[in-house]
């Protein structure tokens, strides 16, 4: 009877001593391996260009449908390139696809997880808020 | 029929067929690449590749192999699969990765044939080729890089549109699509964009804008000329992109690069009613309560026959329909007309003065309900039918006559199809094509006979066609019954054939050479357009025409008929249900209305004829009692297209009170008293007549943006005026106007009336016109006031794509007469009449003779109706600008 007793109070006591496995979130933030699934973001060639030229494979595969909107532009050199671009965090469900189908390896999913925020507009990014930083 | 097997399935197959044609008709998939059904097959590709028992032991191409008795045929096994493979590699050797920004993508038949035969690598390797990218030709841009040189888009442009533009260059490995290192000088259909399988000709319009799967297609009829093609409009969140032509694929460049008309800024998007001398914004409800007061202002103090109606050849069947059963019905009188009675109107009266009037029997109401846009009539047995609508020819039929006489007509502007029916008739070798035009046009090349006559001389002209006629055939008589034909032989064709041939500018021999063809043509047609229409003397120009018809149709046989132009989209839609001063609709004169007409109307119809439009302008410019008070126009920009504009726009300030129904603030509306702003073409449900008289069933695809459909503001309009008319729909329009129309017996969607299982009696007599020519005005050059190709109308000058076309007008002149002027190309001149006088620049070529300039009418800030009196001709002086 007292047994069993002992043998919870030993299990709480060495949990006590070794190291915690929760993090303190959000002081504490994980660390995620490379190739962990987060936020898609818009890549950048060396000279800092979006590779991206807007051939919205990725809004057609998105299941979601948190890639809202593409808009095509021609720019000087008859290139094709997004004159906006929008995917709305909200919707996103991190799967990946996009970064899968983009021919140009343009898009890609980085590493940032945080979604909370007291206003979800916040979470539609634009062109801007797509570009990778880097 | 053939019997053969393809993969194991029997088939019965027509003769002459080939085998990959009667394996799609059967459902059997063969990759292919350079065949297209719009063109010939060439078997230049050879991915089509089958093996064929009995035969050659090496596989075959299937589009060019023909069928045979008991032939087998084999599509599908793995040594074709590797050849269909290697063949698609060498094509993907020099492919560039372009997919992510090629429009083509996603329709592209070398991505679907890479993909079917999974090709992921390509192991070999050729030298590069250059990169040759033709960004400046207008409208299109060429990427020789893309190019798989199948030759779809050079055999389309040479045999189906018959303007030769482009072709390869270099040879071999190094061919490549070209027209000489230049930009592109066409006749930018835009046809190839579609026919090319890949990606290597784009429609600058569409480019970037969107991905084809992103597309939402909808099925409507072109809005610009009387050729009436369904075409596809392609949508992506509510704007258009493109437009596409399934099947053949043809389409000119208005309907093609025209769609900008519909997004134009300059589209009204709310009504306008004057305040103080100002057309100022109004809501809806005003603007028709403005204009349902004034109208009825002047009924009540002048009667409702001060109002006059003015229907437009842009309607809606059902939009013209409601307007005449407004007028008729609401307001007691015939005194409506429309534009059309400036050209083709004239056509159906002088074919009319000629063959008779419309009258046909043995079509009974069914008792089966039909589908939308399907008439009620049935047409039975013993159905019969005659009178001018009889002889106006059908233009599937077109490519089977044996000689084509086109006069008074460029046709490729006025009437494309007409155009691509004469290409197909070219390919018969026994058939002979007459050209007769002051100008030199397209068809000028394909003729075997041209008569450069002089303008205005067309009546002479045609009656040396008859005395050659005769003069070939001693004895010769018409085909069909005629009266009068003694008779009109001892008047008018007693002057000697040389005096006439001299008096219209052309060569004896010509005019007996085109009297020899004529004569012993077993399906003569006749097409005849603008110029010879929209003279003064149009109605005895046809009258002569139609003479000539009477003396050589044989309607009996297909495509012999009489081809009239109509120009707009709905011109003789227009006509047929009535919004016409003499007849009801269907053609049904005026005595008819007690009948149907009441009992349906609740009141029979007046009997008593209206005044038609150049009538009531007469009026008003005499001050007549008569003359109208009060205008009700469906669009029809009069000011612009009537000959003499100042006239025009004296007399319409004349009217007390003027409703205009328009998209754009035209030079008409601008005058008017309420403007209210309608929804076009894709943005409408409706129907329209082509020029043969086919229907076409328009479906919207955008919303109205703020306008209203014509047929919603006149409902609005006569509740307002105490006639309520309620319809819910434009099919609930048509099917009440079908049942009024029996001679539109059996008529649906892509089918012309009359009907073929009518049985046709023509008969008809001889009419005297006059001989008189004479051209208004003073001047050392006379001016031809026309129609071009890049343009329909004025509306296709607030469209982007005719504009860069055709940014404005120019005057076509001689190089001599240029020299002698000394004006070089595209430096002013001052065109001055008796009437007026615009500057313009000049366009130097040899397509007009000398002592004769051409000007298109389409443009508002160089009016070509400010110069001319009461014609499409006159004379004017000319001096450096
Ligand atoms: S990760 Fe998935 S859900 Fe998110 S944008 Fe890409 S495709 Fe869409
Ligand atoms: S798939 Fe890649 S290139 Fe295409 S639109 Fe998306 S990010 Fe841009
Ligand atoms: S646009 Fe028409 S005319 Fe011009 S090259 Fe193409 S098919 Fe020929
Ligand atoms: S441009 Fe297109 S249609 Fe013309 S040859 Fe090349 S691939 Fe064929
Ligand atoms: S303008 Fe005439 S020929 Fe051209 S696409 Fe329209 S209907 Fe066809
Ligand atoms: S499709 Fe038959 S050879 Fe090209």
């Amino acid at each position: 009877m007292i047994y069993p007793l002992i043998k919870g109070l030993a299990t709480t006591l060495r949990h006590c001593v070794s190291k915690p496995i929760t993090l303190q979130y959000p002081e504490e933030k994980r660390q995620v391996y490379p190739r962990f699934r987060g936020h898609p973001e818009l890549q950048v060639d060396e000279d800092g260009r979006l590779k991206c030229v807007a051939c919205t494979l990725c809004m057609t595969v998105c299941p979601s449908r948190a890639i809202t909107k593409i808009t095509p532009a021609e720019g000087p050199n008859h290139e094709k390139y997004p004159a906006e671009f929008v995917i709305d965090l909200t919707r996103c469900i991190f799967c990946g696809f996009c970064q899968e189908a983009c021919p140009k390896a343009a898009i890609a999913l980085n590493n940032k997880y945080e979604l909370a925020q007291y206003d979800k507009r916040v979470l539609i990014y634009d062109l801007e808020k797509l570009r990778a930083k880097s | 029929m053939i019997n053969l097997t393809i993969d194991g399935k029997a088939l019965q197959v027509k003769k002459g067929k080939t085998i990959l044609e009667a394996a799609l008709a059967n459902g059997i998939h063969i990759p292919h690449l350079c065949y297209h059904p719009a063109i010939k097959a060439i078997g230049s590709c050879r991915i089509c590749v089958v093996e064929v028992k009995p035969g050659p032991p090496r596989p075959q191409p299937a589009c060019t192999t023909t069928v045979a008795e008991g032939m087998e045929v084999i599509t599908q096994s793995e040594r074709l699969q590797d050849l269909r493979r290697e063949l698609v590699k060498f094509i993907l050797v020099n492919h560039p990765l372009d997919c992510p920004w090629c429009d083509k993508a996603g329709e592209c038949l070398l991505q679907d044939l890479t993909h079917e035969l999974g090709i992921d690598v390509v192991d070999y390797e050729a030298v590069k080729v250059p990169p040759h990218i033709d960004y400046e030709s207008r409208l299109i841009e060429r990427y020789a890089t893309r190019c798989v040189t199948c030759g779809r888009c050079v055999r389309v442009c040479r045999d189906r549109v018959g303007a030769s533009a482009i072709n390869f260059e270099s040879r071999g490995y190094f061919t490549e699509l070209g027209c000489g290192h230049v930009p592109l000088e066409c006749e930018f259909c835009g046809t190839c964009i579609d026919i090319c399988p890949v990606g290597a000709l784009i429609n600058k319009l569409f480019k970037y804008t969107a991905r084809s799967w992103e597309l939402t297609k909808t099925k409507t009829v072109c809005p610009y000329c009387g050729g009436g093609c369904n075409y596809e409009v392609h949508t992506k969140n509510g704007h258009i992109h493109r437009v596409r032509s399934q099947g053949s694929l043809l389409l000119c460049g208005r309907g093609r690069f025209g769609f900008g008309v519909l997004e134009a800024p300059e589209r009204l998007h709310q009504p306008l009613i004057k305040k103080d001398g100002q057309l100022v914004a109004a809501t809806w409800d005003e603007a028709l309560d403005y204009a349902a007061r004034g109208l009825k202002e002047v009924i009540d103090n002048a009667g409702p026959d001060a109002l006059y109606g003015i229907g437009s050849p842009r309607a809606t069947n059902e939009a013209s329909f409601l307007f005449q059963k407004l007028i008729r019905a609401g307001l007691g009188h015939n005194n409506l007309d429309s534009p059309a009675r400036y050209n083709f109107a004239r056509a159906l009266a002088g074919i009319a003065a000629v063959f008779g009037e419309a009258q046909v029997s043995g079509v009974a109401l069914g008792s089966v309900k039909k589908g939308v846009y399907q008439s009620p009539w049935e047409v039975q047995e013993e159905a019969k039918g005659s009178g001018f609508p009889f002889v106006l020819g059908n233009a599937h039929h077109l490519s089977h006559a044996d000689v084509i006489l086109i006069v008074g007509a460029d046709v490729t502007p006025e009437m494309p199809t007409y155009g691509w029916r004469i290409m197909d008739a070219l390919k018969n070798e026994n058939f002979r094509l007459v050209v007769a035009n002051p100008r030199k046009t397209k068809f000028d090349r394909y003729a075997n006979l041209n008569l450069r006559y002089q303008p205005g001389s067309e009546r002479l002209l045609l009656i040396g066609l008859m005395e050659a006629v005769l003069e070939a055939q001693p004895g010769y008589s018409p085909h069909l019954e005629a009266e009068g034909f003694e008779d009109f032989k001892k008047t008018l064709l007693k002057t000697s054939l040389s005096k006439v041939a001299k008096q219209a500018g052309v060569k004896d021999a010509d005019l007996r050479q085109a009297g020899k063809l004529l004569a012993q043509a077993q399906a003569p047609a006749i097409i005849f357009g603008h110029d010879l229409m929209a003279q003064e003397q149009g109605q005895d120009n046809v009258i002569a025409v139609a003479d000539l018809f009477l003396l050589i149709g044989q309607p009996c046989n297909k495509g012999s008929a009489l081809y009239p132009i109509a120009e707009k989209n709905n011109t003789r839609g227009v006509c047929d249900v009535g919004v016409m001063p003499n007849y009801l609709p269907g053609y049904q004169s005026l005595a008819e209305g007690g009948g149907a007409f009441a009992k349906l109307w609740g009141k029979p119809v007046s009997d008593k004829p209206g005044v038609t439009l150049e009538e009531m302008l007469d009026q008003l410019e005499n001050n007549e009692p008569e003359a109208p008070r009060a205008l009700y126009l469906l669009g029809g920009d009069l000011v612009r297209l009537l000959p003499n504009r100042q006239r025009t726009e004296r007399l319409l300030q004349k009217v007390r009170f003027m409703v205009v129904q328009d998209a754009f603030l035209t030079d008409t509306a601008r005058l008017a008293d309420v403007v209210l702003p309608v929804a076009i073409h894709a943005e409408l449900d409706g129907t329209y007549t082509s020029t043969d008289g086919r229907l076409g069933c328009l479906q919207a695809a955008l919303s109205p943006n703020g306008t209203r459909p014509d047929w919603q503001i006149i409902t609005e309009l006569s509740q307002r005026l105490g006639y309520p008319m309620k319809y819910g729909s434009a099919p609930a329009i048509f099917a009440e106007m079908v049942q009024l129309m029996p001679i539109w017996a059996g008529i649906k969607e892509g089918h012309r009336w009359p009907h073929k299982k009518i049985s046709v009696s023509l008969n008809g007599k001889f009419v005297p016109f006059s001989t008189e020519i004479s051209i208004p005005g003073e001047g050392k050059y006379t001016l031809i006031v026309g129609k071009t190709l890049a343009h329909s109308g004025s509306y296709t000058t607030h469209a982007h794509g005719p504009q860069t076309i055709m940014p404005g007008a120019e005057l076509k002149i001689n190089p001599a007469d240029a020299q002698a002027l000394k004006v070089n190309e595209g430096e002013p001149v001052k065109i001055s009449s008796t009437q007026g006088e615009i500057t313009v620049p000049i366009a130097v070529t040899v397509e007009i003779p000398r002592g004769v300039v051409f000007l298109a009418d389409h443009f508002s800030d160089t009016p070509a109706n400010l110069l001319t009196s009461n014609s499409n001709l006159c004379r004017v002086q000319l001096q450096k600008g």
